[in-house]
């Protein structure tokens, strides 16, 4: 330490005037540089406790030490860590499907208001287009937040660029090293900065200070990166030792880090490796690291009084601060840290800083000291030899309740680091009774203590143990939280605090406490001003884009799993003022910039999905949408103004009357055929509205064409499933709008995923929208071959080896698509279904795709038209019968007809137009076979719980069929109709 | 009826007032349109000429401002508060039916018998 003196204090002198020149020119680039990293320096605490160590550090290294210990912990770079990994524990609901079979028609004034919709969806989606390039940019920024991968790699790219410049050598070590970069090398780095000119000195400095942001960031990787870097010319085998200490707990966090931030990881740990330095560790060395370890107290960028921020900021500082210093070097450092997260990429900056770092925070050392008092031998020994002994978890956790702040916050820091991926550690510190004092300093007025309990937090619960997260809850830890997020602007404590509420939010009985506490809080604070939605746009302005920070990401990946605690949840979600505006904001906004495939949006999709499960059911005044039958009245306007819709107004019958279904009575069943009638609004929907208005329908389309996450794309179409099931007027409209859309084709198109969650949810979104007459109709003669490719023949499953879920979906799709459609029936045997369906039927090792696919063989056999061409193809009734329950004949031995059912089949529409158009059944009597969704419902409820079973089968025995067959052909005509129709575009009809 | 581009138009017009129906903020007239120019002309039930263009009434609501009025079924709508319905979009229809700051609609419409319309749109298909 001593030698230090001398030879930098008058070295420094020297040096500086001859870096002046260099400082001004610099000076420049920094101020651009620090608006980059702005939001980086936010996060950068530990620059100012490193400069606190600093300063005393002269006197009290063995202070020094320990604090030094502690931020090399630095839970900074462990939350981000911690955080990333959370998103594995996200819970979403995968709502399906329910229908009302029985009623599907009647109502709705169907027709088209196609116009009006369309017009207005484009042109949101224009206004969306934006360039991508400013979205990167921020992102930069951004990284040191840390928490995606892309970010994180980001920012140390720069900062590595900068030491590169300087130190071209080091560059890639930068970021290695951080992760060892304990004590050992900081010391290391001070040594070295001794040896060298006094300019070099300044540059470590400097280089500690850019490194000390990212070092908030990473955590202790950052450090020791920037150590190495400074000190090239060090040996590392100072270094190693050193990091021996801290390295295993390092590593382990770039482990962890390693599956969300990959890059960071790998990159960290080939610095440290990569770089041998030849530094020994020196006594000196070790005081430097004391510096940058030193108490993280305060935020660099906070300048908080107590380390003279002003001091860093000011370049003249050098000269000042050999005075000050009593130790330069270990002020130096100090301040580096502060100095370095404004600079991080500036090498130059050092210089600037040093005078920052002059000033002493004894505080902090102090604290060191007192603290260290148990272990000040500890800490001493440590410099004599670099194994010093870290604190165990008691005394750890004890310190928490230290007086001295600085103490807490190393203390939580510490814990913070112990803790990450250390599932044993985060159990004894939960039995030590160290998490209510963690919740305690949440409430702390200094930000650095509240910041690193946070973090502590944050990694404490992560992790499969729910015992961890329950007792965050026990003490009150959501509403502390909570409370925190809102006082604090912190972006970093942000990320810390939505990221530990999206880890207890994967826990379901901790959700509605998370819900009630919180939902508007981070309603208010976090998604609407990320979503860029404005509850009151100006005309003038123009609309913001959704900003992807790691608040929102996490804060919506919080939304998303409480989203899925049930009715009383969504509930909350919905009526939770803004938050859908603001998603469905964000999420247009990212299709416009056409940037749908991060987790952001994935979370958002997830949101809108849960929030339109039983939308029909649950949202407030759904009844009066319910069966547009009902709904006929004049008078019957329902309070809600989207209510205009024709049936609701008018009444039901009138709205059947359509184009092609006039004068017909079997037009009621068809009334959703051509178009619906979208209401006309006169002023804006908001809220929870908005998950079923129309408009939705190309947001979701959108996704399902541009997005490459199978996550989203499930998300989407489940959401379009969703809105498409149950028997309201919405319902209606979305399924025409779909259609009109021209969704339709998408969504075939997506039978094709390699993705079994994205062909099961697509299957059953196709399997509501079908209720839409129109649509099946279409669907049947274009997705047919699709579905029936996904199914597996025989035993031998298809390439894509779907899950018996998805299996099941499609065949009770294809069930739905066939019911009351010959035509499609037609259409199935066309595309040579019979065969899988029969080897489904009597081979599939699963009794619910057994019974799905057993169901769609008695159906296709109800046609008494089809019997011919199938009996042809060498099938027999055997075949359509089912095996398992249904049929007492055991004549199960049929041989399936392999040879293929390509024969031509019967005209479609002979039989159909045979029938008399006349003949209307009444809807009710078709009932459950015609329409199934009431089964299919339940069983779309029960692909959650994994259990479903089919229970259209149980309902159609085959001596149905009759009867069956006699509805159909009272449909028939209308099935034909259709068809001639299809092709042709559907004539618009508008209710003014 | 049918309205050829370049042709006169012979036919017997009636004028229809309707009062619209304050539903909350919605004025509603209670009927619905189809056809339009860009619209597939060959679907229009109504139309004697499967080549008009033009907008037709499609569906009257039960006790509705149009029915009140006497609008029915089928009319082919002429005018609309003077502006020429002939040869407009679908949608520039609608919008000039539905402009909020308008009470009263005065149609000029051409009537067939709707019977007639429906036995030739039946036998179309």
């Amino acid at each position: 330490m001593e030698e230090y003196d001398v030879p930098s204090a008058a070295s420094i002198l020297a040096s500086v005037k001859e870096q002046e020149a260099r400082f001004e020119r610099l000076t420049r680039a920094l101020e651009e540089e620090r608006r980059n990293v702005s939001l980086q320096l936010e996060r950068g605490s530990l620059p100012s406790d490193r400069l606190v160590g600093g300063t005393t550090g002269g006197s009290n290294q063995p202070l020094a030490w320990q604090q030094m210990v502690m931020q090399e912990q630095s839970p900074s770079n462990q939350t981000s860590l911690a955080m990333m990994q959370e998103p594995q524990e996200v819970v979403e609901e995968t709502v399906t499907i329910e229908e009302d079979p029985g009623t599907p028609t009647s109502h709705v004034s169907v027709v088209t208001s196609d116009d009006g919709t369309t017009r207005r969806t484009e042109t949101k989606v224009t206004k969306m287009v934006k360039t991508v390039t400013t979205r990167t940019v921020r992102q930069l920024p951004l990284g040191p937040d840390g928490l995606p991968l892309p970010e994180g790699s980001s920012p140390l790219g720069s900062y590595t660029d900068s030491i590169d410049r300087r130190y071209m050598k080091n560059g890639e070590r930068f970021i290695t090293p951080q992760a060892t970069s304990t004590l050992t090398r900081s010391y290391n780095n001070y040594s070295d900065s001794y040896n060298d000119t006094p300019d070099s000195q300044f540059r470590h400095y400097a280089l500690h200070d850019g490194y000390g942001d990212v070092a908030d960031n990473y955590g202790s990787l950052s450090r020791g990166v920037n150590y190495r870097p400074y000190r090239p010319y060090m040996p590392t085998g100072g270094y190693r030792p050193e990091n021996s200490y801290t390295l295993p707990i390092r590593k382990d966090d770039y482990g962890h880090v390693a599956q969300p931030q990959v890059p960071m990881g790998s990159s960290t740990v080939d610095l440290n490796r990569s770089q041998p330095e030849r530094f020994q560790a020196e006594p000196y060395g070790l005081e430097d690291d004391r510096r940058s370890l030193g108490p993280d107290d305060e935020e660099p960028y906070d300048l908080e009084p107590d380390y003279s921020t002003a001091n860093r900021r000011t370049l003249p500082g050098r000269t000042i601060r050999e005075p000050l210093r009593n130790g330069p070097r270990v002020r130096g450092y100090e301040d580096p840290i502060e100095a370095e997260l404004i600079d991080e990429r500036h090498p130059y900056i050092h210089g600037m800083y040093p005078a920052p770092l002059a000033q002493p925070e004894r505080g902090s050392l102090a604290s060191l000291d007192r603290m260290g008092g148990r272990r000040s031998p500890s800490i001493d020994s440590i410099r004599k030899d670099p194994r010093w002994r870290d604190p165990d978890l008691p005394e750890v956790i004890a310190m928490l309740g230290h007086p001295i702040d600085p103490v807490k916050s190393n203390a939580a820091a510490y814990l913070q680091h112990l803790c990450y991926e250390n599932d044993k550690i985060k159990k004894d510190v939960r039995q030590l009774k160290g998490i209510p004092v963690l919740v305690g300093l949440l409430d702390h007025p200094k930000p650095e203590v509240h910041r690193k309990a946070c973090g502590a937090l944050r990694n404490i619960s992560y992790g499969k143990d729910h015992d961890n997260k329950v007792a965050i809850k026990s003490c009150d830890g959501i509403p502390a939280l909570i409370r925190l997020l809102r006082k604090t602007n912190d972006m970093e404590v942000r990320e810390l605090i939505t990221g530990t509420l999206w880890n207890l939010s994967s826990y379901e009985p901790l959700k509605m406490v998370i819900i009630n506490h919180g939902l508007q809080t981070m309603t208010n604070e976090v998604i609407i001003p990320h979503s860029g939605w404005e509850h009151e746009p100006n005309e003038d302005s123009k609309p913001r884009d959704a900003e992807w920070t790691t608040v929102f990401k996490n804060t919506s990946g919080c939304l998303r799993n409480v989203s899925s605690d049930g009715a009383e949840a969504r509930r909350r979600l919905r009526e939770c003022e803004g938050l859908v505006d603001a998603l469905l904001h964000a999420l247009q906004s990212a299709v416009g910039k056409k940037d749908m495939d991060n987790k952001s949006v994935e979370n958002c999709v997830c949101i809108m999905r849960n929030l339109s499960y039983h939308v029909h059911k649950e949202v407030p005044g759904a009844e009066k949408f319910q069966d547009p039958s009902a709904l006929q009245g004049p008078g019957s306007a329902g309070t809600q103004r989207k209510k205009k819709d024709d049936a609701g107004c008018f009444g039901g019958k009138k709205a059947k009357e359509e184009w092609f279904n006039q004068g017909r009575k079997n037009g009621e069943h068809d009334k959703n055929y051509d178009t619906l009638d979208l209401p006309k609004r006169t002023e804006p929907t908001k809220g929870f509205e908005l998950l079923y208005q129309p408009e939705v329908v190309r947001l979701y389309l959108s996704l399902l064409t541009e997005s490459q996450n199978y996550n989203t794309l499930e998300a989407a179409a489940g959401a379009l499933q969703n809105l498409s099931a149950g028997q309201w007027t919405w319902s209606n409209y979305i399924r025409a709008t779909v259609r009109k859309e021209k969704g339709l084709p998408i969504l075939v198109e997506l039978l094709r995923s390699d993705s079994d969650k994205v062909v099961r949810a697509v299957a059953i979104a196709l399997r509501n929208l079908s209720i839409d007459r129109r649509n099946k109709d279409l669907i049947g003669s274009y997705a047919m071959r699709d579905l029936v490719s996904n199914l597996p023949s025989g035993q031998q499953r298809p390439a894509k080896n779907l899950e018996e879920d998805t299996v099941v979906a499609i065949l009770n799709t294809i069930h739905e698509i066939i019911t009351d459609s010959s035509e499609n029936a037609r259409s199935l045997v066309t595309a040579q279904a019979i065969d899988k369906l029969v080897a489904i039927n009597r081979t599939s090792q699963s009794a619910r795709e057994t019974k799905a696919a057993s169901h769609v063989l008695q159906t296709v056999w109800s046609y008494k038209e089809l019997r011919n061409a199938l009996t042809k193809d060498g099938w027999n009734k055997t075949h359509f019968q089912p095996i398992a329950a249904g049929t007492p004949k055991g004549s199960k031995s049929c041989k399936p007809g392999y040879d293929d059912t390509t024969l031509p089949l019967m005209e479609k529409n002979q039989g159909n137009r045979g029938c008399s158009a006349g003949d209307m059944i009444p809807m009710d009597e078709l009932g459950p076979d015609g329409y199934s969704t009431i089964d299919q419902r339940d069983k779309d409820s029960k692909y959650k719980s994994s259990d479903g079973s089919s229970d259209l089968q149980e309902r159609e025995p085959l001596k149905n069929d009759t009867n069956r067959k006699h509805y159909i052909r009272s449909n028939r005509p209308t099935v034909s109709l259709v068809d001639a129709c299809d092709v042709k575009p559907q004539p618009v009809d508008s209710w003014v | 009826m049918s309205f050829i581009p370049g042709q006169p138009v012979t036919a017997v017009v009636q004028r229809i007032e309707i009062h619209k129906l304050r539903d909350g903020d919605n004025l509603i007239l209670g009927f619905s349109i189809g056809g339009g120019i860009d619209q597939d002309s060959s679907q229009n039930p109504f139309s004697e000429d499967k080549t008009d263009k033009g907008i037709y009434v499609t569906r009257i609501s039960k006790g509705g401002p149009a029915e009140v009025a006497g609008l029915k079924m089928g009319d082919k709508i002429m005018q609309v508060n003077g502006w020429d319905m002939t040869m407009v979009t679908h949608d520039q229809a609608r919008k000039k039916l539905t402009r909020k700051n308008e009470d009263v609609v005065r149609l000029l419409v051409t009537r067939k018998s709707l019977e007639n319309v429906v036995r030739q749109s039946m036998m179309q298909h």
